[in-house]
């Protein structure tokens, strides 16, 4: 932060000690009494959440909410976001103008006292607007206290205004520019750099979902995003409203039924609309918002959503005869929320937000009228469409067991490792459904980068067979296509050697806790993350150092953690997305793990790749809890782990995380 | 207060507040559970609970406070002597806790369990160097103030 906006009171950096008394005075000259812009200036997390790139982008959210509110009250039909080249933005709409005549009470313009005066708007009373997502009026004047500079630009009662800020003053007075027959409202700011920092600047990808969603929810509302940087144009305006949106949203999964489920429920003063749509996909994409705004933490309207949808679907199933509720037989929420893509609006005139970001709302009212309205029209909507219903509960029961058996298989495999022997099935079982679609399963499976560097650790010679053992589909041995002779795969499960033959030369299906090959037959063995899946790592290395031929190679890259600091943290996200994980490696076990084999001339490269978690932890093997679980472990990741392990939230939500590759190789004697 | 050391009530002592510690952990992993399933009621009675059980389980400290550690008997009250303290329960966990557990587990079959408390072997490695650091920096602190 800049030294000019440091309160006086907080410039002596060091705590006195006792030994020295202060010679300053310390009386009524020595409190500090913040203005409102001053205060926003100084803990703008508090109004905005933070000043980082999701803060930043909230300060454009805040003028959008504006016109959105416009034209909910039925003014406004265009929106236009200008993204400028020098870093400002402006936001443009064709509403009724923010009034320009004299505040009674106020003495100046009513436009600037909403600019410059926290809690000043005209949303307190009812008569202007109904529904909004403004409610406070502290968002225009948090902007301009949060603004190097802005202008205001009004079109009202056949003229042109015009108002110059900085930092949230006024620098001059509101001009009449000239006459004009439009209406509307211009801001156009540059966010402060001694707030924000100068390096971080707008995204208009980050815009351009806000914006889409908005559109959405808000329909025949015209919103277009110009990006004078890159020239992009986009225009959004759909009449499809949350129907439309869940199509969008849908658009590339699988769906379980065609036609999704359309709820509306309008009571004086709330107005709630549900869509539902169950894919074959595992995770959860629910979305929730107030007055069109996002409620990216949920909230009483979402938790009454939950609520209706387990209530309702277990008392559907028990009514089928489907489930024995009287034994105790439950569907759990996990299970029916599992594959389910939904959005969820609530429209109402007092809702009641954590924070002035308005990321969950509270209003009590709310879940009781979710729960009971949704659970009303759903029983209805399942009673009067027998296959619909039926599909929705089989999906669920579906999830349950694959749950079940999810646990069980964990429970089988601790009972074999008493012998320390894998369970066969148990791999073959995960491995194989993971082979549907196991490029898409994870971005590293195909990382070109990634499987380079994997060969960049062969030295030049003459390599006539290669192995890649435990070889999935086959991409990391194929990618020494060229540099070896035979390319030979093994793996367990029948479904992956499917997908390697397409890659490799000869494949076989065995073990690798007993390779099914003569001691010393291959110059090169390569494998990728597949040990810290294995109890006791040491036997199937051994394996891999007997076939191999004397001065062979093997090549292997293993995800591992940064440091023992975020060991424990990674291993509980690994275990979580993977039950079947049995080691998390440090660096020097896997150093040991291969010289004790009897490895040696072990050098190792680094490779970081970021990975979005979300399409990682898509997949069977993760249960929804899981899912949950691991983002909550990022959301919450200790400070001793955030030091040596870089992540990233988006604004969006989307978690995105650096993976350590290491490459070693190392050489049979 | 000066009997208490070695009577049973001093065992008592360590033993509710470890009971509250785990309080405290049980409830705030079970609140995630709840607000993840959509209760968030239930979420914030388990919160509110484990705040009390963090005020119960200092409660606790107060009396031991008096006599060591309840870890490693050693004293403790004042940050150098804290310090001293959480250092040799951090050696004790990486050299004698972890490792035996570690054993245990592996011993009985359960190999990804030996891995946890493994890893946990090596982060208490990593705790006990900085809380040396911090001690090191303390010790340079008192250093410079006048006597
Ligand atoms: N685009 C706009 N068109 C018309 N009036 C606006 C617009 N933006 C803001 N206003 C007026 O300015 C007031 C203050 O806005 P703001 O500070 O965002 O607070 P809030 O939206 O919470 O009321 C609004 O209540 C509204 O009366
Ligand atoms: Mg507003």
């Amino acid at each position: 932060m800049s030294a000019a906006s440091t309160p006086p009171a907080s410039e002596e950096a060091e705590a006195p000690s006792p030994a020295r008394p202060r010679t300053d005075r310390y009386d009524a000259s020595s409190i500090t009494v913040l203005s409102g812009l001053e205060a926003v200036r100084q803990n703008p997390g508090m109004y905005i959440g933070s000043t980082d790139l999701a803060g930043l982008h909230h300060l454009v959210y805040e003028l959008v909410d504006n016109a959105i509110d416009e034209s909910q009250a039925g003014y406004c039909r265009r929106i236009t976001v200008t993204l400028l080249a020098d870093g400002s933005c402006a936001v443009e709409d064709d509403g009724r103008g923010i009034p320009v005549d004299m505040h009674p009470l106020e003495g100046r313009p009513a436009c600037e006292v909403v600019l410059t005066k926290l809690h000043a708007g005209g949303k307190f009373r009812r008569q202007s607007y109904q529904y909004t997502a403004g409610l406070h009026g502290v968002g225009l004047s948090c902007l301009n206290a949060l603004s190097e500079w802005l202008v205001l630009e009004v079109w009202r009662d056949g003229f042109h205004y015009r108002q110059p800020y900085a930092a949230g003053r006024a620098v001059g007075e509101l001009a009449k520019i000239g006459p004009s027959g439009r209406r509307g409202t211009r801001i156009s700011f540059r966010p402060d750099p001694r707030i924000f920092g100068a390096e971080l600047s707008f995204s208009a990808p980050t815009l351009v979902s806000r914006l889409r969603e908005l559109s959405f929810l808000n329909p025949g509302l015209h919103i277009r995003l110009l990006d004078q940087g890159s020239g992009e144009e986009r225009e959004f305006q759909y009449d499809s409203g949350i129907a439309g949106f869940l199509r969008h949203l849908n658009q590339d999964a699988k769906v379980l039924h065609p036609q999704p489920l359309a709820l509306r429920l309008a009571q004086p003063g709330v107005d709630i609309e549900v869509v539902m749509q169950w894919t074959a996909g595992y995770g959860e994409n629910i979305l929730s918002y107030v007055n069109s705004i996002n409620t990216v933490h949920g909230g009483t309207h979402l938790s009454g959503l939950k609520n209706a949808l387990t209530r309702t679907v277990n008392r559907y199933a028990s009514e089928l005869g489907i489930l024995k509720a009287e034994n105790g037989e439950r569907i759990s929420t996990f299970d029916i929320l599992e594959g389910l893509t939904a959005v969820l609006s609530v429209r109402m005139e007092t809702p009641s937000f954590e924070g002035q970001t308005k990321t969950r709302v509270t209003n009590p009212e709310l879940k009781t009228m979710v729960d009971e309205g949704v659970s009303g029209a759903l029983l209805a909507a399942l009673r009067a469409d027998s296959r619909l219903a039926a599909q929705v509960v089989a999906r669920a029961l579906d999830a349950s067991r694959a749950r079940l058996a999810a646990r069980r298989a964990s429970e089988r495999i601790r009972i074999q490792s008493v012998d320390t022997r894998v369970s066969k099935e148990v791999y073959q079982r995960q491995f194989g459904i993971r082979s549907q679609n196991w490029h898409q399963s994870a971005v590293w499976i195909a990382n070109q980068a990634l499987l380079a560097e994997h060969v960049r650790q062969l030295p030049s010679g003459h390599y006539p067979r290669m192995l890649d053992v435990c070889c999935g589909s086959g991409v990391v041995g194929a990618s020494f296509k060229g540099r070896v002779g035979t390319m030979f795969g093994l793996d367990l499960t029948p479904e992956m050697i499917a997908l390697a033959r397409a890659r490799l030369d000869c494949l076989t299906q065995g073990t690798v806790y007993q390779l099914p090959f003569r001691d010393n037959t291959f110059d090169l063995v390569v494998n990728r993350e597949v040990l810290h899946l294995l109890p006791n790592p040491e036997r199937p290395v051994a394996e891999i150092f007997r076939v191999l031929k004397p001065g062979g190679r093997f090549i292997v890259g293993q995800i591992l953690p940064f440091g023992p600091e975020d060991a424990a943290w990674m291993y509980r996200v690994f275990k979580k997305k993977q039950p079947l994980i049995f080691n998390m490696f440090q660096e020097d076990d896997f150093r040991e793990l291969l010289l004790g084999a009897g490895l040696v001339d072990l050098t190792m490269s680094e490779y970081r790749l970021w990975e979005s978690i979300d399409v990682w932890i898509d997949t069977h093997e993760t249960t929804n809890l899981h899912r949950h679980e691991i983002r909550e472990l990022f959301y919450q990741a200790p400070q001793e782990v955030r030091e040596v392990h870089p992540f990233e939230i988006l604004p969006t939500g989307e978690i995105r995380d650096l993976w350590r590759w290491c490459v070693f190789s190392a050489r049979k004697p | 207060m000066d009997a208490l050391p070695g009577l049973p009530t001093h065992e008592k002592l360590k033993q509710a507040f470890r009971l509250e510690a785990g309080t405290v952990q049980r409830y705030l992993y079970f609140a995630r559970i709840a607000d993840i399933e959509g209760f968030p009621d239930v979420a914030q009675t388990f919160r509110n609970l484990a705040e009390s059980g963090i005020c119960n389980a200092q409660g606790n400290l107060d009396f031991l406070k008096r006599v060591g550690d309840p870890d490693t008997d050693l004293p403790i009250g004042e940050t150098d002597l804290n310090l001293t303290a959480a250092i040799s329960a951090t050696i004790l966990e990486q050299t004698e806790s972890y490792p035996l557990m570690a054993k245990v587990a592996r011993e009985e079959g359960l190999l990804d369990i030996a891995n946890w408390f493994e890893t946990m072997t090596r982060t208490k490695k990593v705790h006990e160097q900085k809380l040396k650091k911090a001690l090191a920096q303390l010790a340079a602190v008192r250093q410079e103030e006048p006597q």
